[in-house]
């Protein structure tokens, strides 16, 4: 990739969000006019359990450069436990990942509750950049051809 | 031993406590050992016990075409009975509906055992109704049962990723180790859903990467390690890596273990509060 | 009088062709106990003995597992589509065993069959198929009682008989005698080539035990059938194919795919049913497909007794091992009346 391509490239990236936690914090980083950077596109999902491995997968195979994937805080699980499900099965998927050498700074999660814009804004910002340095995710696309 | 077998099977299925023996057989002394299902007294001749009675028998219990046959005994080894409490802990197998005859087993394989039988550490099968045979075999001490793992992860990211280019490039989409997998009984798999498609039922690298990745992620935390899956692959593709670096995983972060004890609850569906999060912002 | 090549010319032959731009493929140890026919980017992976019959078939190389029809691309409202065409880039194949050869004469009836398959056509008439006598087989292995055996040579364009390690090279076709030509030498020798292996069965008795539809035997001798492709997908003779369109909102193809009739999906309606609901079904099905409606229709069996679906089967439930037992329950005079 020549320099001008790199910074040319602006990443995509899916993020995952649940409904009642993240979503809210969105949007409060959104009236509160917080800037983050455009290139995520959110997917509202009900909750962190719903987010099934495949909707992961799909994102790669799609295109995406980085998958987000974010919910409420322990305890504050609009359905009781959505989130702490999620975390064990997410503890076990980034291992199964991992072994098949796929990139783990491709997948980040994150507890983001909908008091938390700034934190949304701030999360979003770092990952974006973080995105760039890491350029397009050719690993996968090279799968995907 | 063979003939304590065949006398179990016979007086079972004499004294009508059940309808079929789901056990191991061979069509011919040289041929392959494949399972058979013998339903009348004097068909247990047809039994063989050997060291080609590979199969996982556990499979079975859950297809309609032997359910309808009524209640059935089934023979396990140590490591089929793994999958039998996974079975019974998922409420697909009624435990009180099957006879569990356990075989003591010092290992399947010929003239080299099975990979999975050199760690084994359940060469008498428990949880069983009756246990046929005895060995004193026991697990080499201070073994690591994931060096496979241990081994692979050594190699760089981008060298693994090449070694599943590889292996998935030969997948030809048959389904096979869904198939003989006891724990793969989902009345529609997902890779049969069309609407919406989920995972592409193309042979491509993109759909066989999506649908090992699937497969192996649906076993995590229920993955026995019987080692059908590989056995079977006609592409020979190293399916045992990824479900044991699932296994491996699970007993890490949870210490858990499928199939070992059917009072443990099961990993996936389960949570604990204070389960570590590292990795979470 | 014969003529010969030595192994070793042969070898340089086949990395002449390789160096020349033809795609070539054989069987070869692809990883520890797999040994499959693949594509070949030098003779030193190429195996020429010591090798049953690989675990796959060479149809991979004319009706491969996955195929793209046509693409199409969304520009806002307007559908583009662009048709792909089919490779016809020149191809050799070779130590293919003559089991598999013989398939894919017989695929040749069923792919020009009303509307020509051009994929399929344009792949065949670019290869040329040089086939490799047997001089053992396997406990899996029934060619002779499907008609074929050892050193048959339907549908090789040449046929490799192992002769004082090298080979007697017999070539059968114009294009056969072009790819060798001035490349042999004439020798006093001729090959010979061990009987292969016992009959079992013979069509005849197959084809008559078939008209009992509703046999039991099915329900009972295929219980333990686990419902995957393996058997299908690895069978040299077995050509069914399902369409699917994979793409997203702004493109995709429509493929021809695999497809088994083992599997579950294959006969489902959109409606739910499915008339071929229970395994013993599906098996009684690809018997009668391979032994009673394919020859009623092309006039010969599709089943070259490869055994492939018994070497891959997880629960080694192979067609002949259905035949035996089919045909041992007939009556004697069944069989001998036809």
């Amino acid at each position: 990739m020549s320099e001008t391509e790199k910074t040319a490239f602006e990443p995509k990236i899916v993020a995952y969000v649940c409904n009642w936690c993240t979503y809210l914090g969105a949007d409060l980083a959104g009236t509160n006019r917080l800037e983050y950077p455009s290139n995520v596109r959110i997917v509202r999902l009900p909750c962190t359990g719903r987010i099934d491995f495949n909707l992961i997968i799909k994102a790669f195979e799609m295109g995406a450069d980085m998958v987000v994937v974010s919910g409420c805080h322990p305890g504050d699980c609009h359905y009781t436990a959505g989130n702490y499900h999620a975390r064990r099965r997410w503890t076990l998927f980034r291992d199964l990942l991992e072994t098949m050498g796929i990139d783990l700074n491709r997948i980040h999660f994150a507890w983001i509750s909908a008091a938390e814009g700034k934190k949304f804004a701030e999360f979003i910002t770092e990952i974006t950049d973080k995105a760039r340095q890491l350029g397009p995710y050719q690993a996968y696309r090279e799968i995907c051809e | 031993m063979i003939e304590e077998i065949r006398q179990t099977c016979r007086t079972l299925l004499e004294a009508g406590t059940v309808n079929v023996v789901i056990a191991y057989g061979q069509s011919n002394p040289d041929g392959p050992v494949h399972p058979i299902f013998v339903t009348k007294p004097d068909d247990v001749e047809k039994i063989v016990w050997n060291k080609q009675c590979f199969a996982n028998l556990t499979t079975y219990l859950t297809r309609k075409e032997v359910k309808s046959l009524g209640k059935a005994a089934i023979l396990v080894k140590g490591c089929d009975a793994r999958s039998l409490v996974v079975l019974v802990q998922e409420s697909q197998v009624e435990r009180s509906d099957v006879h569990v005859i356990g075989l003591a087993c010092e290992g399947v394989g010929e003239p080299e055992l099975a990979g999975k039988c050199r760690v084994c550490e359940v060469h008498m099968p428990v949880g069983v109704d009756v246990t046929i045979g005895s060995t004193e075999a026991a697990a080499p001490e201070g073994q690591n049962r994931y060096a496979l793992v241990d081994e692979f992860m050594k190699k760089s990211p981008e060298e693994r990723m090449a070694f599943w280019k590889q292996e998935f490039e030969r997948c030809v989409r048959c389904y096979a180790c869904r198939g003989v997998c006891p724990l793969c009984y989902c009345n529609q798999c997902i890779v049969d859903k069309n609407r919406p498609v989920v995972i592409d039922t193309s042979a491509t690298l993109k759909g066989n990467f999506a649908w090992n990745i699937t497969r192996a992620f649906h076993l995590a935390g229920r993955c026995v390690s019987c080692g059908e899956c590989t056995r079977v692959c006609p592409a020979g593709i190293d399916l045992r890596m990824l479900n044991a670096s699932l296994a491996q995983s699970a007993e890490k972060h949870f210490n858990y273990r499928a199939g070992m004890d059917p009072e443990t609850p099961p990993v996936i569906g389960t949570y604990n509060a204070e389960d570590k999060e590292n990795f979470i912002r | 009088m014969s003529e010969t090549i030595t192994q070793q010319a042969l070898r340089a032959l086949v990395d002449e062709w390789i160096g020349a731009g033809t795609k070539v493929a054989g069987p070869s140890y692809v990883k520890k106990d797999l040994c499959q026919y693949v594509p070949l980017t030098s003779s030193a992976e190429l195996l020429l003995e010591g090798f049953i019959h690989p675990r796959n078939s060479v149809k991979d190389f004319f009706f491969p597992r996955h195929e793209k029809i046509y693409e199409y691309t969304l520009k806002g409202h307007e559908v583009e589509l662009a048709d792909m065409t089919p490779a016809s880039t020149p191809q050799v194949i070779v130590a293919a065993r003559p089991c598999d050869t013989a398939a894919v004469a017989i695929l040749d009836a069923v792919f020009n069959w009303g509307e020509k398959d051009e994929f399929y056509t344009q792949r065949r008439e670019a290869a040329t198929i040089v086939a490799l006598a047997c001089v053992t087989h396997d406990s899996h292995c029934f060619c002779t009682s499907v008609g074929i055996g050892p050193d048959a040579e339907k549908g090789a364009d040449v046929m490799l008989l192992p002769l004082d390690g090298g080979f007697e090279v017999r070539c059968l076709t114009e294009k056969g005698k072009t790819l060798f030509a001035g490349r042999t030498q004439p020798s006093d020798k001729t090959a010979v080539i061990p009987e292969g292996p016992k009959v079992k069965v013979s069509p005849e008795q197959v084809r008559a035990a078939l008209e009992d539809y509703d046999n039991p035997l099915w329900k009972t001798a295929t219980l333990r059938c686990l419902s995957c492709g393996a058997c299908s997908f690895t069978c040299p003779t077995c050509h069914c194919f399902d369409i699917v369109d994979e793409g997203n909102a702004h493109g995709g193809c429509r493929a021809k795919n695999w497809d088994s009739c083992q599997l579950c999906m294959f006969t489902k309606h959109a409606s739910g049913h499915n008339p071929r609901n229970v395994q013993g079904q599906r098996q009684r099905q690809r018997t009668q497909h391979k032994f009673r409606i394919y020859p009623d229709k092309f006039g010969e069996v599709l089943c070259t007794g490869c055994g492939n679906c018994a070497r891959n089967c997880p629960v080694s439930l192979g067609i002949l091992g259905t035949l035996v037992e089919l045909c041992a329950e007939m009556p004697k005079t069944v069989g001998e009346s036809k």
